[in-house]
Parts: structure tokens; sequence; C-alpha cells
């Protein structure tokens, strides 16, 4: 793989960034002034109670939602702009891959829509891909004939195989059972550590957070607002034995308490 | 395994066993052992006798009531016999009333799909036109048939229409529901990367809302088949097609010729059907038929 790629990544600062949704009538400020930034290359997770809007957080840099205040910035391109030059690769909490496409042409797709975008881009090797992501052997099969964690492995594919320098990732594993959630997150671990772009990923698991992370943020609902930022200063490249480091302990007692405080503002 | 699936599997194995390539391309010359399959597997008589003796002890009633009630229902044979005796006069009307179903049917088809895809991209267009549909939708076409005769007179023009109005709804209503069910995490993912409505429509939509719009055909096929009946008994005074061949037969109490047409109907019913089935399994091999996937 070419080396120069490996640690390319952009920069994504929200500033200020506020949301309010009307439920009956009420407004609710889902998001309040949060401001986050992704170093180029680096890997962010996001974890929070439900309804702190994270994910909400995710679709507004993803364009997917406006914000109704603040701004949100890719590498000084606005999302409008970053989405037409296809900077962002998005995984989603589902698969979501088509029955119809074999798992190559599933991980094809982004590559085939607004191709004017693709030109002077380093669009990965598919089956190479796939190979690095032990698919090597199912390029030809089809979702159906997949477990749901190889289908979700097929969805991280997807997301970089146009090469984005930055990676959405909305809980892609929440809906696996937790054995394979660790393998595919090992797996991801590995795949990104030879491959680094930026990375904003969303998960309600502390433990993953810490060991994909190089900054976990916490946030905190009703509003959403960012509660607090761990720094995740452990050595790279990480492997499973992180997981028996004491400093991989402390932050998570750190991270925990964290949630614990979060959560006891929220009930009254 | 499911039983169908181990029936399907033994049949695989067994066709394998028979290729006659297969020795010779491993080299070997020697009779392979056919697997052992039970004749009742091998046929797939469960699949066929269950509905045949249905139909046998169908028929077998039906001639005891033909028999014993003349003037209800004539002796399938009977039935036979006047199909035999012109068979080019089953033939024409046969003819004309598959032209009504495949024009008319075809159109409704092309219309509502196509009308499903402007309704879902442009709301505005669903706001407008939907009350309407709504509105023709719920009137009986039995009712609108007689005033769209007296509007085009006795030509094809008002059966196109009829079966148009009756056909194009499950396709309009199906299709629409198909184009809009599509996974909506696949719609971010290929909205994050600026694909184009036309580029969803043709890598997502169009593809995703076959299974509905199939579902749709299944409906408006012999929805087609039901308005050119309607329509030819409206119009009886043209005399062509086998709803005004049934419509004049029965008015004479004319009972072979009545179901000999009824049974015409049938055949064209389950041609279509048929043509339906083949086509769904050749575009729609990746939808699992709502079986449990895997």
């Amino acid at each position: 793989m070419n080396a120069a790629l490996t640690t390319a990544g952009a920069e994504v600062t929200a500033r200020g960034v506020t949301k309010r949704f009307g439920v009956r009538g009420q407004p609710v400020t889902v998001l309040d002034d949060v401001d986050l930034r992704i170093a180029p290359g680096e890997f962010v997770s996001v974890i929070g109670p439900s309804g702190c809007g994270k994910s909400t957080l995710l679709r507004i840099i993803a364009g997917l939602l406006d914000a109704d205040e603040g701004s949100v910035a890719i590498n000084g391109e606005t999302v409008p702009q970053a989405i037409r030059h296809k900077t962002m690769g998005l995984v989603p909490q589902t698969p979501a891959l088509l029955p119809w496409r074999s798992v190559r042409d599933n991980v094809l797709l982004p590559t085939q829509v607004n191709t004017a975008a693709n030109a002077g881009r380093n669009l990965l090797d598919v089956d190479e891909l796939l190979t690095s992501f032990g698919l090597g052997n199912d390029l030809r099969k089809y979702p159906r004939q997949l477990s749901g964690g190889m289908q979700q492995r097929v969805a991280i594919a997807r997301a970089f195989v146009f090469d984005p320098p930055v990676l959405l990732m909305d809980e892609p594993f929440s809906a696996l059972d937790e054995i394979t959630r660790d393998q595919q997150r090992l797996g991801l671990l590995d795949f990104w550590q030879s491959n680094r772009r930026s990375v904003m990923f969303i998960t309600h698991s502390v433990p993953e957070a810490i060991l994909l992370s190089d900054r976990v943020v916490l946030m905190a609902a009703r509003p959403g607002r960012i509660a607090e930022v761990t720094e995740i200063d452990l050595p790279r490249p990480r492997d499973e034995s992180v997981f028996l480091s004491p400093q991989f302990r402390e932050y998570e007692i750190r991270i925990r308490e964290g949630l614990r405080r979060v959560m006891k503002n929220v009930e009254h | 395994m499911s039983s169908t699936e181990k029936v399907a599997s033994a049949i695989v194995e067994l066709e394998q066993a028979r290729q006659p390539g297969a020795e010779k391309a491993a080299g070997k010359s020697v009779t392979r052992a056919v697997p052992k399959v039970s004749a009742w597997t091998r046929w797939r008589f469960g699949l066929w006798i269950p509905p045949l003796v249905t139909f046998v002890l169908l028929g077998i009633a039906w001639e005891y009531v033909a028999h014993s009630n003349p003037f209800v229902i004539p002796p399938l044979g009977n039935i036979a016999e006047s199909i035999a005796n012109d068979p080019s006069a089953y033939w024409n009307n046969l003819l004309v009333t598959l032209k009504e179903v495949a024009v008319g049917g075809g159109a409704a088809i092309v219309l509502g799909y196509l009308l499903a895809v402007l309704m879902c991209e442009f709301k505005i267009l669903e706001r407008a036109l939907m009350p309407v549909v709504m509105v023709i939708m719920v009137t009986p076409v039995i009712a609108i048939a007689p005033a769209l005769v007296v509007a085009f007179g006795f030509g094809m023009l008002p059966k196109y229409i009829v079966t148009i109005i009756v056909a194009i709804f499950p396709i309009l209503i199906n299709s629409l529901a198909g184009l809009r069910a599509v996974d909506p995490g696949t719609l971010d993912v290929l909205r994050v990367v600026d694909a184009s409505r036309w580029e969803i429509f043709w890598r997502l939509r169009l593809p995703g809302s076959m299974p509905y719009f199939f579902a749709g055909l299944r409906i408006a096929i012999p929805f087609a088949i039901i308005g050119a009946a309607v329509a030819e008994f409206v119009a009886a005074g043209e005399a062509a097609g086998l709803g005004a061949m049934i419509s004049i037969a029965a008015s004479q109490a004319n009972l072979e010729v009545t179901w000999a047409g009824i049974s015409m109907f049938c055949v064209l019913g389950l041609l279509f059907v048929a043509v339906l089935t083949l086509l769904r399994r050749r575009v729609l091999w990746w939808d699992n038929h709502g079986r449990a996937p895997k």
C-alpha cells in the first residue's frame, strides 16, 4: 500500500453546533453549543447516554442534517463542499447492504456514484481491501449468505474503498453479539492502524472506545453537550493485550465515573 | 434443512451424479454409484400429487352435480366438445380479450410505475394526484364502464381504459411504497458521497422497488383480466371477446358456451401468472420471497 497515504486524514472542526427539534410544539435542544475537533488521522470516539445527541452530531457533520447554529468545517471546506468532493465515508448502524449486489459490488457502490469526485484519488483495490478484512473468499457472495459480523465488515470496507480522509461510524457494532463485536473491533483497529484516517466513532461501549481511540468524548443529555474529553495515551499499534494493561483499567474507571455523573444529572 | 430443501439438494446431487463429464473430467471410467433416492423424492410426488387429488375430486363432484342438475352446470365433456366443435370462434374471442389485457394491462404497468416514480421524486405531484387516484380507486369500475362506453363507443378504446383503470392502482401504490422503502442506511451512505437523485434512483430505488412492483403485478394482472371482462360485458353490442361471448351465451342459457368461455378466462389468467412467476424468478433472484434468510 502507498506509504504516503497511510496517515492521511482531514481536520474536522465543529464550532458552536446547536440543534433543536420540535417535539409536540415544545422545542427540545438536542445539541447545545457543541465544539468538537478531530485532528487529521485522529480516532475520536463519542460516548454518552441515549438522547445525548451523539448521532445527531454525526449526522450534522455528515451533512445529513443541518445545524440551527454553529458551523462545521472539513479541511477548511464547508460540509456541502466536502460531500461534493467525497471527503467522508459513512458506516451506518446497520450494514445497509444491497441484497442484489455481491459483496464486491456492494463495496464498489460509493465509487460508482458522483464519479467526478473520483478523479485523482486513490481508489483502493476492492479485492485487496476485502481480503484484508478477512473476506477474500466471499467476494462473489451475496449479503444474505454472510453472518452479521461479516456484513458489517463489508459496510466498513465500503466506507474505506474510495479512500476518504474522514470516516464517520455510527455505532457500527451495536447490532452484533459480544463475541463477534470483539472480533470486529480488533479487525477495525488493525485496519485503521495501517490506514490512518480521521475517524468519528459513536459507541455505547466504554472498552470499545478506549481500545480504538486517541480521544474519548463523553456527552451529556438534555441538552446534548460535551461533558468530558479523555485523551487515551496508550501506545500504538494496539492489540487485545491493551485490555490487560493497568492504564486501560484506569481509563475505564475514569470514563465510567464520568458516565455515571452524566447520568445522575439527568435523573431529577 | 427443510424438507423441500432436502428434496432440492437430493435432486442436485442426482443431477451431478448423472453428469457424463463428471467422471471423464476426473479421469475415471468407473460407474459411480447413483445415490439412492426413493421414487417419492425423485419425482417430487409430495409437490404435485396433493393438488392433483384435489382437482380430480373437484372434477368428480362437478360431474355428479352436472348429471343430476343439467340446468345448473354442464358436464365437463360437453364444455370440451363445445370448444372442439368451433375452436376458431373461441380462439378469436380469446385473442380479442388477450389483446385488451395485454395492451390495457401493459399500459397500466408502464403508467403506474412511471407515476409512482414521479410521485416519489416530486412530493408535490403526490399531493396533487393522490386524492384523484383515491376517488377513482374507490369508485367501482363496473359503475364507470358504461359511461366510458357511451363516451368512447364500442371499440377497443373503452376496454383499454377500463383495464388501465383497474390495473393501474396496485402497480402505482405498491411501486410507490417500494420506491420509498429503501434502506435509510444505504441512502445515507450514498448521500454522504453526493450521489445524484438519478444515481440514487438507478442504483437504489429502482432495484429496491422490484419486490413491491412484482407484488403489485400479482394483483394487477388478475385485475386487468377483470377489467377486460367487465368492459366486454358492458359493451356486449360489440360481440367480441370472451366476456361478450359469455354474456351473450348466458342470456341464451347456453351453459356449454358460457362455461367454455369461463374456462378460457382461467387459462388466460394462469398463463399470465405463469409468465409472471418465471419473470419474477429471473428478476428477483436476490429476494427470498418472504422466506427466512439463509
